[in-house]
């Protein structure tokens, strides 16, 4: 009963908060997408888990015992690691003839490899964590376990990356499309790859909850893939990939929730088959366009 | 015995892993490892809800079918041109990770297919799966596999050797001398899909991405040679499953986890501590480099000046008169220059002459 369904509160604080962070996500990788950088979206995504199981272990230790799986506790742990990860592979890339693709895979191995040991060390620990096992669901995502305060937790983390993106959207763009001029033209480029880097971390970590690290990377890509079939102008990208993202994390949650199907999936395959009629479908650029033109 | 028997299955899955990292990471394709080991999964599912037997080589064979599936789509994109290389592969992946993931919900609601074993693997239950043929047994079955694969991969490297040489370091060479790079290209893919199906039960898919980009990332750091490429990377992979099964026991977790730790320790220590690539090399090259480019600029100056005071050069250079003092020793000890009176310095006859001829 889709009218009964959106009063049902769980329901609603679920749809509500895969729809925000659709949106955060969305916008936030078109600068990801430009930069070819998308595989950012799942290294990140996969080195947070140390730093989720090392912030849920010192709640654990120190706070009380019911809080230790809310997200603002694990937040923050998250985006460290996160960002740490995302650090050293530029250091990496920079000082040394080793590529890109493979820092990131090396940084994704360290990271999720030492994650997965600490998780399952801490889940064998005796006598048992309470809500340790709560800690699966950042891996393969759980979209029913959000509560008011996560919703809280994701609205307050993604307003502040999305203001901070339009307050310094002219850099963002030159740096975007052309790092080396926006060098040119004086600015600090270092501050603000790292701004865009945190930025990044911020959007990937707040949606670990609703899809999980393996599906995050396309939540964060693939909204910006299909805008980018209809537009060649940034803003538009941007409003065109925040708005697919949340519709799709929007129908996604809410088919799972009348199917009890898992989420995560169903939101992503919602976005590839948008993406891939944006890919064959979108005026002048698209594969259909190309195929009558050839004739 | 089982402890034997893991020990041995981990070494022979990572030296398989890094041998195709090597390949694919020299082909600037590491992120390639990541997608496959999740592209698998829809192939396995399929594979199952038709056979209906976990153990058939039916699975095996659809789920590298579906890897290659993952890499042709992945092309695909790239050719239309109208999407980014790296974005094509992420959204493939994911996508096809999610439809076996609905696939598994939609018609094995009644199966036993624990997501976790994706990302897991069972390192300590894979001995107990016995391969038997007539009665005599032949080892662990996930041991068997792997050094099939082994040889299997070997033989390739050794039969290819001079083009996938050429191919890996100048692809558009090999295109020129007509040593047909696709068709080398597929065979590498369809190996390295192979690998990561038969490794999938037995190291999951971290370990999978781990082994395969981490020691070849290394070894990388230390060498410039196909061949030692090849022979450093499973050194260390080897090393870290030692390591890794060793730690998995003294903390009683599954030695996945520690061996894809390790892989990635050994790579950080080795990008610290390489000897001519390493973080640390670098730094002290860079000092080197700075001390010789300041011990030149001071001797300009003094030879331009014929004497000059320590304050005034000081000023010249805006230097601090501790780092001007510390080049002026040294230059003084290497003879270059000597001091005049209390803080004035002068260019020595050894260096004017040299200088004048």
């Amino acid at each position: 009963m889709p009218d009964g369904l959106l009063s049902d509160y769980t329901v609603r604080t679920v749809v509500s908060g895969s729809a925000m962070i659709g949106a955060v996500s969305g916008s936030l990788g078109c600068f990801a997408y430009l930069r070819r950088q998308s595989l950012v979206g799942d290294v990140v995504s996969h080195a947070s888990l140390p730093g989720i199981v090392i912030a849920f272990w010192i709640a654990q230790a120190t706070v009380h015992q019911s809080s230790s799986l809310s997200m603002w506790v694990l937040m923050p742990g998250a985006i460290c690691a996160g960002l740490a990860a995302l650090l050293l592979t530029r250091l990496i890339t920079q000082r040394t003839h080793i590529k890109p693709d493979a820092g990131l895979g090396v940084m994704l191995a360290i990271f999720f490899g030492s994650g997965m040991m600490l998780l399952r060390w801490l889940q064998r620990a005796n006598p048992p964590l309470t809500g340790s096992s709560g800690l699966d669901d950042y891996l393969f995502g759980m979209a029913a376990a959000m509560t008011t305060s996560d919703l809280a937790m994701i609205g307050t983390l993604g307003t502040l990356a999305v203001l901070t993106m339009v307050l310094s959207w002219n850099r963002l763009k030159v740096f975007a499309f052309d790092a080396e001029y926006s060098a040119c033209l004086g600015m600090p480029v270092a501050r603000i790859e790292i701004l865009l880097l945190t930025l990044l971390v911020i959007g990937i970590v707040i949606g670990l909850q609703v899809v999980g690290v393996v599906l995050m990377i396309s939540l964060l890509v693939t909204p910006a893939a299909a805008a980018r079939q209809w537009t060649q102008h940034l803003g538009p990208m941007v409003c065109l990939a925040a708005l697919t993202g949340a519709i799709c994390s929007a129908a996604g949650a809410v088919i799972s929730a009348l199917t009890s199907l898992p989420t995560g999936p169903v939101i992503v395959v919602l976005l590839t088959s948008v993406f891939l009629l944006s890919l064959v479908l979108a005026p002048g650029r698209g594969l259909l366009f190309r195929r009558r033109s050839h004739v | 015995m089982y402890d034997t028997w893991t020990l041995l299955i981990a070494t022979v899955t990572s030296v398989v892993c890094a041998i195709c990292g090597c390949l694919l990471l020299v082909n600037r394709r590491a992120m390639v490892s990541e997608g496959l080991s999740h592209a698998v999964l829809p192939g396995l599912v399929i594979a199952f809800i038709f056979v209906r037997d976990i153990t058939s080589p039916w699975l095996i064979v659809s789920a590298a079918v579906s890897g290659m599936v993952m890499v042709w789509l992945t092309q695909a994109l790239q050719k239309t041109g109208l999407v980014e290389p790296d974005a094509g592969l992420g959204i493939v992946f994911a996508g096809m990770f999610s439809v076996g993931i609905l696939l598994v919900s939609l018609e094995l609601e009644n199966v036993h297919f624990h997501a976790d074993c994706i990302i897991d693997g069972d390192m300590t239950m894979a001995p107990l799966n016995m391969l038997e043929i007539g009665g005599r047994s032949f080892g662990p079955k996930a041991l068997v596999v792997m050094s099939l694969m082994l040889v299997l991969t070997l033989s390739f490297v050794a039969i290819c050797w001079k083009e996938l040489k050429l191919m890996l370091f100048d692809p558009l060479l090999a295109d020129q001398f007509r040593l047909r790079p696709g068709l080398i290209q597929f065979v590498t893919l369809t190996l390295i899909s192979l690998t990561t199906v038969s490794a999938f039960n037995v190291a999951g898919s971290i370990l999978i991405v781990a082994l395969m980009v981490a020691p070849p990332a290394a070894a990388l750091l230390l060498t410039n040679r196909l061949g030692l490429l090849l022979v450093v990377s499973s050194i260390i992979a080897v090393f870290s499953s030692f390591c890794g099964t060793w730690l998995a026991q003294q903390i009683d977790v599954a030695p996945n986890g520690p061996m894809a730790a390790f892989a990635g320790f050994v790579f950080l220590a080795v990008l610290l501590f390489a000897p001519r690539r390493g973080l640390l090399a670098g730094m002290i090259e860079s000092r080197r480099q700075q001390g010789q480019i300041r011990d030149q600029l001071v001797l300009e100056c003094i030879t331009g000046a014929g004497e000059v005071s320590e304050p005034d050069l000081a000023t010249m250079l805006r230097w601090t008169a501790s780092d001007l003092n510390r080049v002026l020793q040294r230059l003084a000890q290497g003879g270059s220059i000597r001091q005049e009176s209390d803080s004035t310095w002068t260019v020595s006859e050894r260096s004017r002459n040299e200088s004048g001829h």
